[in-house]
C-alpha cells in the first residue's frame, strides 16, 4: 500500500507540471503596454502603416480613432453602424485630407522641378493645420455615438489600437528611442541613403525645424490618456474631455510641416536617382484615392 | 510490486490525468500549433500589428493572434494564454484573424511606376 500511496504522489505531481489547471491568461512577464517587443520583426501591415503615417497626418488624432475603427473586428450585426461613424469622421477630415494632398503634390513639384519655394511650401503646411482644427469639434457627435454603439470591451480595443497609431506615427516621424530627435522615422525610408547623407540631413532638419513649434508628445499623450479613460468609461462625452481641443491641429500641423523640411533638406543631398523616388513616392501619395471606402 | 499492483498504479496514473484533463475543458493542449512559433515569453504585439490587426472578442477582451499565441491586454499590462482556449481555437480554424494593409509593400517596390494603396484585408 505503501507503494500506491507513493504511486499517487508522483502521478499527482506529474499531472501537476504537466497539466495545468484551467486556461486562464498568464504571463510570466507583464512588459508595459505601447512598448515595442524587439523581437518582433515588421510584416508588410505593419511597415506598411509606418509609412503611412509617415506621410498622412491630416485628421490628427481623430485621423487614429478613424484608422482604429478598421481593425476593431465589431460582431457584424455592428458593422453597419460602426462604417457610418466610419464616413462621418472621413468626411469631416476631407478638408484637411485635400490640403494635405495639395502639400505632397507641390512637394513633388517642388522636388522634381528642383527648386523650392519656400513661402509657396509653408502657406501649404498652414493649409493643413487650419483644414484640420476644425475636425475636432465636429468630431465629437460621432464619437459619442461611437461610445454608445461598442461594448466594454470593444471601447477599450478602440483606446488601445489609438494609442498604437500614435506610437507608430511619434517613431515613424519623430523617433521613438530620442524625443528630441526629428529625423529618425524619416530617414528610415527606403532611398538607399549614403551616412553623409543622412547626417546632413539630420543636420538641416535638425535646424529647419527649430523654427517650428516643438512636437509637443507629452501635451498629446495626456490628451490621449484623458480620451482614453473617459471612452472607456460607461458615459462619454466627448465635450466634456477639455485636456485641449488643439491636439488635432497641432499633430497634423507639426507632421506637414516635418514632412515640408525633410523634403526641401534632402533635396539639397539627394542623388538624381533617390530624388526621383522620393518625386514618385510624393506624387503617389498625394493622389490617394479617397473615394475608397476606408481611404484616409 | 506484484503485476496486481502495477495494473492498479497505472490505472491510478491514468485516473488523475484524466481529472487533471477535465478541469482543462474548452482548452486544447499544447501542441505544436499553439505557443510553438519560437516566441519566448517575453513577446507580445507590438504597436504597429495591434493597429493592424482585427482582434476576437473573448473573456471580455479583445484577444490578438500573435506570434502562435493569443494576447490580451489587462489592466494595462499584455498576457497570453498559455493553453489555447477551445473558443479561440475554433475561431482561429474557422476565419483567420484580419490585418490592414495600409501601403503597399510598406512604401517600396516603387520601381516600375507603381505603388497601390492597399486598403483591404489579407
Amino acid at each position: 500500500m505503501a507503494s500506491l500511496r507513493m504511486t499517487w504522489i508522483v502521478a499527482t505531481l506529474l499531472a501537476g507540471a504537466g497539466l495545468p489547471l484551467g486556461c486562464g491568461g498568464s504571463s510570466a512577464r507583464n512588459p508595459p503596454a505601447n512598448a515595442a517587443s524587439a523581437a518582433a520583426a515588421d510584416d508588410d501591415p505593419m511597415s506598411g502603416l509606418a509609412e503611412h503615417h509617415r506621410y498622412h497626418h491630416h485628421g490628427g488624432v481623430t485621423l487614429f480613432v478613424a484608422m482604429s475603427l478598421d481593425t476593431l473586428g465589431v460582431a457584424p450585426d455592428q458593422q453597419a453602424a460602426v462604417d457610418k461613424i466610419h464616413s462621418e469622421l472621413n468626411a469631416l477630415m476631407a478638408p484637411a485630407r485635400a490640403a494635405e494632398q495639395a502639400l505632397t503634390a507641390t512637394l513633388a513639384d517642388e522636388l522634381a522641378a528642383e527648386t523650392f519655394d519656400v513661402e509657396k511650401v509653408n502657406a501649404a503646411v498652414s493649409q493643413v493645420a487650419v483644414a484640420a482644427a476644425a475636425v475636432h469639434a465636429g468630431s465629437a457627435d460621432a464619437l459619442d455615438e461611437l461610445h454608445k454603439l461598442l461594448t466594454p470591451a470593444e471601447r477599450a480595443a478602440l483606446v488601445d489600437k489609438v494609442a498604437a497609431h500614435w506610437a507608430v506615427w511619434r517613431e515613424a516621424n519623430a523617433g521613438a528611442t530620442d524625443a528630441g530627435n526629428t529625423t529618425d522615422g524619416y530617414l528610415a525610408m527606403d532611398l538607399d541613403l549614403t551616412a553623409d547623407q543622412m547626417a546632413k540631413i539630420h543636420t538641416g532638419l535638425g535646424d529647419d525645424m527649430k523654427s517650428s513649434a516643438p512636437l509637443a508628445q507629452q501635451e498629446i499623450t495626456a490628451h490621449l490618456a484623458a480620451f482614453s479613460d473617459a471612452f472607456r468609461s460607461e458615459t462619454f462625452e466627448a465635450h466634456a474631455i477639455n485636456t485641449e481641443s488643439h491636439a488635432n491641429e497641432h499633430l497634423a500641423g507639426w507632421g506637414a510641416a516635418h514632412m515640408a523640411h525633410f523634403v526641401e533638406v534632402a533635396s539639397l543631398v539627394l542623388t538624381p536617382e533617390q530624388r526621383t523616388k522620393l518625386v514618385e513616392r510624393l506624387r503617389e501619395h498625394a493622389s490617394h484615392d479617397a473615394g475608397i471606402q476606408g481611404a484616409l | 510490486m506484484n503485476n496486481a499492483m502495477w495494473k492498479r498504479a497505472i490505472s491510478q496514473i491514468a485516473l488523475v490525468v484524466a481529472v487533471a484533463g477535465a478541469a482543462n475543458f474548452g482548452c486544447y493542449a499544447e501542441g505544436p500549433e499553439y505557443g510553438g512559433a519560437g516566441y519566448s515569453d517575453g513577446d507580445y504585439p507590438p504597436d504597429a500589428y495591434i493597429a493592424t490587426a482585427d482582434p476576437f472578442y473573448y473573456d471580455g477582451y479583445a484577444t490578438y493572434w500573435y506570434g502562435g499565441r493569443w494576447y490580451y491586454r489587462n489592466g494595462g499590462r499584455w498576457n497570453h494564454y498559455n493553453r489555447e482556449p477551445g473558443a479561440l481555437h475554433a475561431q482561429r480554424l474557422h476565419q483567420a484573424p484580419g490585418r490592414r494593409t495600409y501601403e503597399a509593400h510598406g512604401g517600396r517596390g516603387y520601381a516600375g511606376g507603381h505603388a497601390g494603396h492597399v486598403h483591404g484585408r489579407r
